[in-house]
């Protein structure tokens, strides 16, 4: 067919759908709905998942000498017990240790008075000079620098923790009563850095109470040693009756918590597979009333001689933007959602989260959602629109007499 | 156009029945005369006329077009013969809802292929012609019986067909309306030269037509 029967034909689509608004409205409804539930639940999730595969990256190829008892997700010891802070001598004098930097991670999980599933910001100390053992390369903001190497009471803290509270570099903070100066923001997108409160080793125990203690000890290998034997050789050397402690490798920390996220990545692929089959449904069951309503109309087509291909894209044509639109929509409903849910947990304010949108609903996701559901509203279409094609003004007729 | 029918038949199931609807049909068209096909409910008329017009295929017996076997032609031949060289009229209209009457009388020529101003330009023509100038953009719900029988009329000529077949064209209109109808009819076949074979109850279409059938159970014959 021409370009001018195709006009026609698509005209005539659109204003079927328009004629049957409710009809349309809900199905548009319906697949916006299940494109915004995915959409939402993965970018969710897959900004939680990716926060925390991005921890180990903070401390790849080194190995993490925790306390026996210490729960340690990724690269961060969440709870359980410290470490003697003298235990790092020790470690040093292990011949293929190269060097070692001890650091104490407090968490502050509590807002208000209210226990919160993401903790509102991480107290990081080390020894001043050992900074980007966990920042690496990430910059500091115009006008900021790392606290000086003898000054006790100079913090560096996270983006995030900066824009939320308002904090400008130079400025005064107070914690736990203890007046802090910030001397530098972290110019960083990180879910983990973005909320960090540097500061230096002695200050942050004392601010919390944790004399003498560490949380973990970094400890960097030698160039060209297996790690592996020396993180066996650290735990056989340190282990006794007073102190147990184990030391982690980058590919043990990962297959302690590998699992679990991919029994995360399968729930999400599950959830996505209902959603999705749920708008195949919708769009099966209107796409076959639409045609079982206007067989008279493909049969008069029929008559008039529109060829078999013609008939069919008529139904694909509608079906294909019922599902557009209802995944663009979907989508648009799935990023604010996202934004907002990822806010109430975070105590991110949502406008701050705007900027990062694509960041956390990424381009690729929603190309592929969009993709997926007019594709499936086609497939979905086959059906209807072949019996839609095969209609006879024979059958139409004799039916009626 | 020369249609031409040896021994159709068609017979379908109608529950645990077999019905035949058409029985052992001889018939011959090659002139642009106006044939009329006269029989009750239920005798066979509008699957006569579906059998003609290449909607349907018989059970047994053959059709042929300009002495080809019509049951060799390919589904995509026979949907171009209906396309260019026929056109349908129905007692019910069956103009497309959501199309407004110009569109509805393009839609042939844009199936056709032909250029999108050739096709408004016609269709312009056409529904003056049926007069209908000043009703093109309304859409059939917003036409009267006679209006849409009108538009139906433009549409089965967008092609300038060689045959216009029509089941019952004045069924479902009033006294008045139908003889306008006929009337047009009439001036279609004898102006553009056109054959025109309709099925019909209706008396004056009988009284005026050049060739007339009776259909009874099937079986077609010539009315002195």
């Amino acid at each position: 067919m021409n370009g001018s029967g195709d006009l026609h034909l698509t005209a005539m689509c659109l204003r079927n759908l328009f004629r049957r608004k409710a009809r349309t409205t809900l199905c548009i409804a319906g697949i916006a709905l299940a494109v915004m539930s995915t959409v939402t639940i993965t970018a969710t999730t897959t900004s939680y998942t990716k926060a925390i595969r991005e921890m180990n990256t903070l401390f790849t190829g080194d190995i993490l000498v925790v306390s026996k008892s210490q729960i340690v997700l990724q690269a961060l010891p969440i709870s359980g017990g410290n470490l003697i802070e003298t235990i790092e001598e020790e470690v040093k004098d292990i011949p293929e240790v190269k060097a070692t930097v001890p650091l104490l991670f407090v968490f502050s999980t509590e807002l208000r008075g209210t226990l919160e599933m993401v903790p509102i910001n991480i107290t990081v100390g080390t020894p001043p000079g050992n900074w980007t053992v966990l920042t690496g390369s990430t910059p500091l903001r115009a006008g900021g620098k790392w606290p000086s190497m003898d000054v006790v009471d100079e913090i560096v803290i996270g983006s995030c923790l900066a824009d939320v509270y308002d904090i400008a570099v130079n400025s005064t903070i107070e914690i736990k009563g203890r007046n802090l100066t910030v001397r530098g923001v972290l110019d960083t997108r990180s879910a983990i850095l973005g909320r960090i409160i540097m500061m230096p080793l002695k200050t942050a125990q004392e601010i919390y109470q944790y004399q003498m203690l560490v949380s973990m000890i970094v400890v960097k290998p030698e160039v060209g040693v297996d790690v592996k034997e020396v993180a066996d050789r650290i735990e056989g050397k340190l282990n006794n009756p007073v102190e147990r402690i184990k030391a982690l490798t980058s590919d043990e920390r990962n297959s302690l918590i590998d699992p679990l996220l991919d029994e995360v990545d399968m729930w999400n692929l599950g959830i996505s597979i209902v959603f999705f089959v749920t708008s195949v449904t919708i769009v099966t069951l209107v796409a076959m009333i639409n045609v079982s309503e206007r067989r008279r109309d493909f049969a008069t087509l029929d008559a008039l001689g529109a060829s078999f291909s013609s008939k069919v894209l008529i139904v694909l044509t509608e079906i294909g933007f019922i599902g557009l639109l209802g995944s663009i929509i979907g989508i648009f409903l799935g990023i604010i959602a996202t934004v907002i849910v990822i806010s109430f947990y975070t105590y991110i304010p949502i406008q701050m989260l705007f900027p990062d949108i694509l960041t956390i609903a990424s381009p690729l996701l929603l190309a592929k959602t969009v993709g997926c559901i007019v594709i499936a509203s086609c497939v979905a279409g086959l059906i209807p629109a072949i019996a839609a094609a095969k209609t006879s003004i024979a059958d139409i007729l004799r039916a009626e007499y | 156009m020369e249609i031409k029918t040896v021994n159709m038949t068609k017979t379908y199931r109608l529950g645990s029945s077999m019905i035949t609807a058409v029985d052992k049909v001889n018939f011959e068209v090659n002139e642009a005369k106006f044939i009329a096909m006269v029989g009750p409910s239920g005798s066979g008329k509008t699957t006569l006329l579906n059998l003609i017009g290449l909607n349907d295929s018989p059970t047994s017996g053959k059709i042929f077009i300009d002495d080809t076997d019509a049951s060799l032609l390919s589904g995509s031949k026979r949907r171009k013969i209906r396309l260019l060289r026929m056109g349908f009229i129905f007692q019910t209209f069956n103009l497309l809802p959501t199309l407004n009457a110009l569109e509805n009388v393009e839609l042939p020529m844009a199936l056709a292929g032909n250029p999108q101003k050739e096709q408004r330009e016609k269709a312009v023509r056409l529904l003056e012609d049926v007069g209908l100038g000043r009703r093109l953009f309304h859409r059939p719900k917003e036409l009267s019986m006679g209006e849409m029988q009108r538009v139906a009329i433009a549409r089965a000529l967008a092609n300038n067909p060689e045959i216009i077949i029509a089941d019952e064209p004045t069924g479902e209109l009033d006294s008045k309306t139908a003889e306008e109808i006929i009337s047009l009819l009439f001036e279609i076949n004898r102006k553009e030269k056109t054959a025109v074979i309709v099925a019909t109850h209706d008396e004056k279409i009988v009284r005026l037509a050049d060739v007339i059938y009776t259909i009874q159970d099937g079986e077609l014959r010539l009315r002195g």
